[in-house]
């Protein structure tokens, strides 16, 4: 008996397996190219599909905090131009200070110019209350509000703690979302603390009709106004320093977005040029095979008996 | 002496005619996986006289044999066992794989993340704190998604495992009732052969399901052993006429343990093996899972604790339950969520609480970086069984090839063997027509 046959059987069944594996090879390349997805489960690619799922995450995180950092933004340019209106309110008040220090307004005079600055006090009163397009005070710290509040005898005082939260812009960066209001409002003249409201319903007071010395108050209270001035600059300073950063950052995360887009579509999009290739070569290796199974399966000896 | 020739003639068209049957037969068979090759042994057929140089009797058909070889059936066998193996593992991997990468549990613990991430810029926004809360739902949903697909991957698993169990058990009582019928088939009959084709047909399909070693007795009747993981020799699923059952116990976390009779055995190789070790896995997966949601109630739980919610009250537990199978949403509405830290007054904005749970959800050991982990520990795995699978495959289509060539019907030989045979009977017919004419020389003699 000889060893070496070649069975009919084992000839139809290599041929078979050959086949289907070609077919079901084309069959992955065409997955691919329709759906333009690589991997369509992760064990075809595990260490990719892993960085895939890390490259989703980051970009929702991302999405996330670039609405945190676009709400920051708004609240940060709300604050600096409350903190704008406060700097000018400010200044007129000091211009106001200074007409009183001089002496040629007068009783009556004085008299108007302490009317304009109780309605100033109300004025930076409001601002000092300010709110965000959200409804949280501005300058409140993290308390509900109002920030501040006057109390029995028009004395205004602070309702807001000294806590700044921060909130999360980008992977690892954490800004504060604005100043509480003892930072703008609030400073020491001399070594003696005092606050801008202060100031302003003192110097008001004194140039009431009857007050003692109103010239003396007007000049002392331009001191602690520049001192105010001065606190106020201060915080907006800070406020559009902060501003700065958050666009600085905005757009660090869309070139950041954009990097992410390309290595997700490196590693899961197909790669249509080299798919096709693939598919094309796979094709012909099909077809080729096809045919010579045709030719070789007719090759039998029946046919020649 | 014409007489003799006559014999010669008529042996010779005898064993041509026979031989030309088992060729009809090996071409009819030819696409038979089970069969094998058969072809007759001849003898030469004397007579033994004291008195002259012998006396020539023609030929004698001595019997069928069956082109056999054991130790390529074994090959064949052992790597078919082999790729089984890989084969149901692999399948039910693939199906694990599915349920936990279509119940899109990283994606939901993502989602949680963002969503918390987005309430941290606006912490006061009840459409926020509601969307926070609904997302915490559908996490709680997809944790219990996830182990409900999981336990049906299991169930299909064991359903699978139970059902090779049971072929297992009936191709073994087959071989049983073929040994027995060996036993009493003449050797060299064409019955022998066909119950020999049987009991390589079972031991075949038997250890498909489960790996055996197989030891034959003169008469071809086969003794099973289960082949063991442990490499000791495994209990008797078939000894002579009898057959043991292989049964199963299934343990609280789903896997299977079998055992023959009393003796515990962990198959080596056949699908059981590889269902036996997908259940395994599945098991350790669904450990992993209840862990990673664990993981996450006690995360949430623990930022509740330590926090205050919208109202300024102490925060409640984020979630009850305690794995994949039983967490559900603890708390009722957006507000609860403790954003600020403790003994914060109502309506604080500080969101120092809600940024150490984000930071803590996001921790490079928290529940997406696990779950990430225990994906990418099922697809690796998925991968290289795959590779495995493909080097079993062709191990086993090698076994498979070599063995068809041993055994099969080469349809080629079958042909040439028709024409030679075919030949081989007419020269017989010749010599009977010589004797005759040779008797009727002797005949006509006056």
């Amino acid at each position: 008996m000889s060893f070496v046959s070649n069975s009919t059987g084992a000839f139809y069944e290599r041929s078979l397996t050959q086949m289907s594996e070609l077919r079901q090879s084309l069959e992955r390349v065409q997955t691919q190219i329709s759906t333009g997805v690589r991997i369509s489960r992760g064990s075809e690619d595990p260490a990719a599909a892993s960085r895939l799922r890390t490259l989703a995450r980051t970009e929702r995180l991302s999405e996330v905090q670039a609405d945190n950092a676009d709400k920051l933004a708004r609240d940060l340019t709300e604050a600096g131009d409350e903190a704008l209106g406060v700097a000018n309110l400010l200044s007129r008040a000091r211009e106001l200070a200074i007409r009183a220090a001089n002496d040629p307004a007068g009783a009556s005079g004085r008299a108007a110019i302490a009317e304009e600055l109780a309605q100033l006090e109300e004025e930076l009163f409001d601002r000092a209350n300010a709110e965000t397009l959200t409804g949280e005070p501005l300058f409140a710290g993290t308390a509900a509000g109002p920030a501040y509040i006057r109390g029995p005898g028009g004395v205004v005082s602070y309702n807001g703690n000294n806590d700044i939260s921060s909130v999360s812009v980008a992977p690892g960066t954490d800004l504060e979302r604005g100043v509480t209001g003892p930072q703008i409002f609030e400073f020491d003249v001399n070594g003696t603390p005092t606050s801008a409201f202060a100031i302003l319903s003192d110097l008001s007071a004194a140039l009431q009709p009857g007050a003692p010395n109103p010239v003396a108050a007007a000049q002392a209270a331009i001191e602690g106004l520049d001192v105010a001035i001065d606190s106020t600059t201060r915080t907006q300073t800070v406020l559009g320093t902060r501003l700065a950063w958050v666009e600085v950052i905005q757009d660090n995360q869309a070139d950041r977005a954009l990097t992410v887009a390309e290595q997700q579509s490196d590693l899961g999009d197909t790669d249509l040029g080299e798919a096709i290739a693939r598919l094309q070569q796979t094709l012909t290796a099909l077809e080729a095979s096809q045919a010579s199974f045709t030719r070789v399966a007719g090759l039998t000896l029946f046919n020649a008996i | 002496m014409p007489g003799s020739l006559f014999q010669i003639g008529r042996s010779g068209a005898a064993a041509a005619r026979a031989s030309i049957e088992l060729t009809a037969q090996n071409i009819a068979n030819a696409s038979n996986p089970d069969y094998a090759r058969r072809s007759l042994n001849l003898r030469e057929l004397v007579g033994v006289s004291f008195d002259s140089p012998g006396v020539l009797n023609g030929v004698r058909i001595e019997g069928v044999a069956r082109n056999n070889s054991a130790i390529v059936q074994q090959q064949a066998r052992s790597s078919a066992s082999e790729l089984a193996r890989a084969d149901a593992e692999l399948a039910a991997l693939r199906d694990t794989e599915l349920a936990l990468e279509q119940s899109a549990l990283f994606e939901g613990l993502v989602e949680f993340e963002a969503v918390l991430t987005q309430l941290e810029g606006n912490p006061l926004e009840p459409a926020l704190r509601t969307n926070a809360l609904e997302t915490a739902r559908q996490l709680a949903s997809t944790f219990q998604f996830a182990n409900t697909t999981l336990a049906t991957a299991r169930g299909q698993v064991q359903e699978a495992a139970s059902v090779s169990l049971n072929e297992a058990n009936l191709q073994a009582a087959e071989l049983a009732r073929i040994n027995q019928n060996l036993s009493t088939a003449r050797p060299g009959t064409v019955g022998e052969a066909a119950l020999l084709d049987a009991r390589d047909a079972a031991l075949r399909s038997l250890s498909q399901e489960v790996g055996i070693e197989a030891t034959f007795d003169a008469r071809g009747a086969v003794t099973v052993r289960i082949a063991d993981a442990s490499g000791a020799p495994g209990p008797l699923l078939v000894d002579g006429f009898t057959s043991n059952a292989i049964t199963s116990s299934t343990a609280a976390d789903g896997t299977l343990s079998f055992a023959v009779g009393s003796v515990a055995v962990s198959p080596s190789s056949g699908s059981i093996a590889g269902q036996a070790a997908a259940l395994e896995a599945q098991a350790d997966y669904q450990t992993q899972l209840d862990a990673i949601a664990a993981d996450t109630i006690a995360r949430a739980n623990a930022a509740q604790a330590t926090g205050a919610d919208a109202d300024g009250n102490p925060g409640q537990p984020f979630f009850t339950g305690t794995g994949s199978g039983d967490i559900e949403l603890g708390l009722t509405t957006g507000s609860q969520i403790a954003t600020a830290p403790a003994g914060s007054p109502a309506g604080s904005t500080n969101t120092t609480n809600l940024a150490s749970l984000i930071a803590s959800l996001g921790a490079s050991d928290g529940p997406s970086a696990n779950t990430d982990a225990l994906l990418l520990g099922l697809s690796s795995r998925i991968s290289a069984q795959d590779v495995t699978r493909t080097g079993l495959a062709a191990i086993a289509e090698n076994a498979q090839a070599t063995l068809l060539a041993e055994t099969g019907v080469d349809l080629d030989t079958e042909a040439a063997n028709l024409v030679r045979l075919q030949q081989a009977f007419e020269a017989n017919g010749r010599v009977l027509q010589v004797a005759t004419e040779i008797f009727d020389t002797l005949l006509s003699l006056r």
